[in-house]
């Protein structure tokens, strides 16, 4: 009977070590799968990260093949409207200007008037501070054309100004620039007015 | 018959009402231009860009215009400073017969000649007064033609919209 106890006990006693080893490795394994899951969590947030990431560099490219496109088709335009062989582009530009103040330029080509452009005083202040301004572009045919700019504006002594300059075109092949330059001429106290090819 | 009749009349005048409030400009950006004024500078629409800007066609000869230009004013002075600007644009052949209005009226908003007629076409101006509204990035938001008393109300409501955005 003894010995029956005895055997039940150490039975008993296996049957707890038994289940202590098993609770012992099955702890473990937990830890393991929380990591493993947290490393499957942040590998797909990086991924979508780099996703995300690729996602904008494509919609970067995409915006800058748009500009390029629109810059092309601009520039296609331009060359179907104003082919570079018959293109004539007319520019204002001013040096000094202080004998004159620039309200308004008309162009006239072969006797037509082909623009007529009021400046305003901040646009008179860029051409002072050396901008130029391309007031006209048109298509030409080869050969001779007159071209009369008529400025006015206000000259020495706030006097009202009105001043003509006539210039024969020679257009040949190729694209022309001229430029109608509003320059100061200090022993006259006068200002002047001159066009000039850009060659 | 005369329900239909009423109705029939009715519905006429709200196309009308609709025609005169819509205009092929509204959504669109505000054509540009510069022109001479009643100070004897130049201005031009497009430096306005980032202001709210009404443009106010009118004519010495136009009755509604005369009534509507005070009331433009008071609205002008209220709101000038927080950047809306108002420009007057005269159709008149002769700008001295404007320069006599803009003084007896006393408006003090600029007021810019157009004898060449060259920014009423760029605008479709085909009625007097005609006043455009301009959004702080250069579109036509509202087109109004004719004037009656209580449209300053619906300019007042526009701007202030305007200006909030």
């Amino acid at each position: 009977m003894t010995l029956v106890k005895t055997l039940g006990f150490v039975q008993a006693l296996v049957l707890i070590c038994g289940a202590a080893s098993i609770a012992q490795e099955s702890a473990p394994m937990d830890a393991d799968a929380a990591m493993a899951e947290a490393t499957t969590v942040a590998a797909a947030e990086s991924e979508s990260r780099d996703k995300f990431r690729a996602l904008d560099k494509d919609v970067q490219s995409l915006k800058k093949e748009v500009l390029d496109l629109n810059r092309d088709l601009f520039l296609l335009e331009e060359e179907l409207l104003f082919p570079a062989n018959s293109q004539v582009a007319f520019f204002i530009s001013m040096d000094v200007g202080e004998y004159f103040k620039l309200d308004s330029v008309s162009l006239k080509v072969d006797g037509k008037e082909v623009a007529n452009y009021l400046y305003t005083d901040r646009e008179v202040d860029a051409l002072l501070r050396g901008g130029v301004h391309r007031v006209h572009m048109a298509n030409l045919k080869t050969g001779e054309h007159e071209l009369i700019a008529i400025f006015t504006g206000q000259g020495p002594h706030t006097r009202d100004y009105r001043r003509g300059a006539t210039v024969q075109i020679d257009k040949g092949i190729g694209a022309k620039y001229l430029e109608l330059e509003i320059t100061d001429r200090v022993k006259k106290q006068q200002p002047e007015f001159e066009i000039r090819e850009w060659e | 018959m005369k329900i239909r009749k009423m109705l029939t009349g009715l519905a006429l005048t709200v196309v009308a009402a609709s025609s005169l409030a819509s205009s092929g400009l509204t959504g669109q950006p505000a054509p540009d231009f510069a022109l001479k004024s009643s100070t004897g500078e130049n201005l031009r629409l497009s430096e306005y860009r980032g202001d709210v800007v009404m443009i106010n066609f009118w004519a010495t000869w136009c009755g509604p215009c005369r009534q509507e230009m005070p009331l433009l004013d008071e609205l002008y002075t209220r709101y000038e400073r927080v950047g809306f600007n108002l420009l007057g644009v005269n159709i008149d052949d002769d700008s001295s017969r404007a320069m006599n209005m803009i003084h007896e009226l006393g408006v003090n908003f600029p007021v810019l000649f157009d004898a060449r007629k060259e920014v009423s076409k760029l605008y479709d101006v085909d009625a007097m007064p005609v006043t455009v509204l301009i959004d702080r990035e250069g579109n036509v938001r509202y087109v109004h033609q004719g004037y009656k008393p209580g449209y300053e109300e619906k300019y007042l409501d526009q701007v202030r919209s305007l200006l909030r955005e």
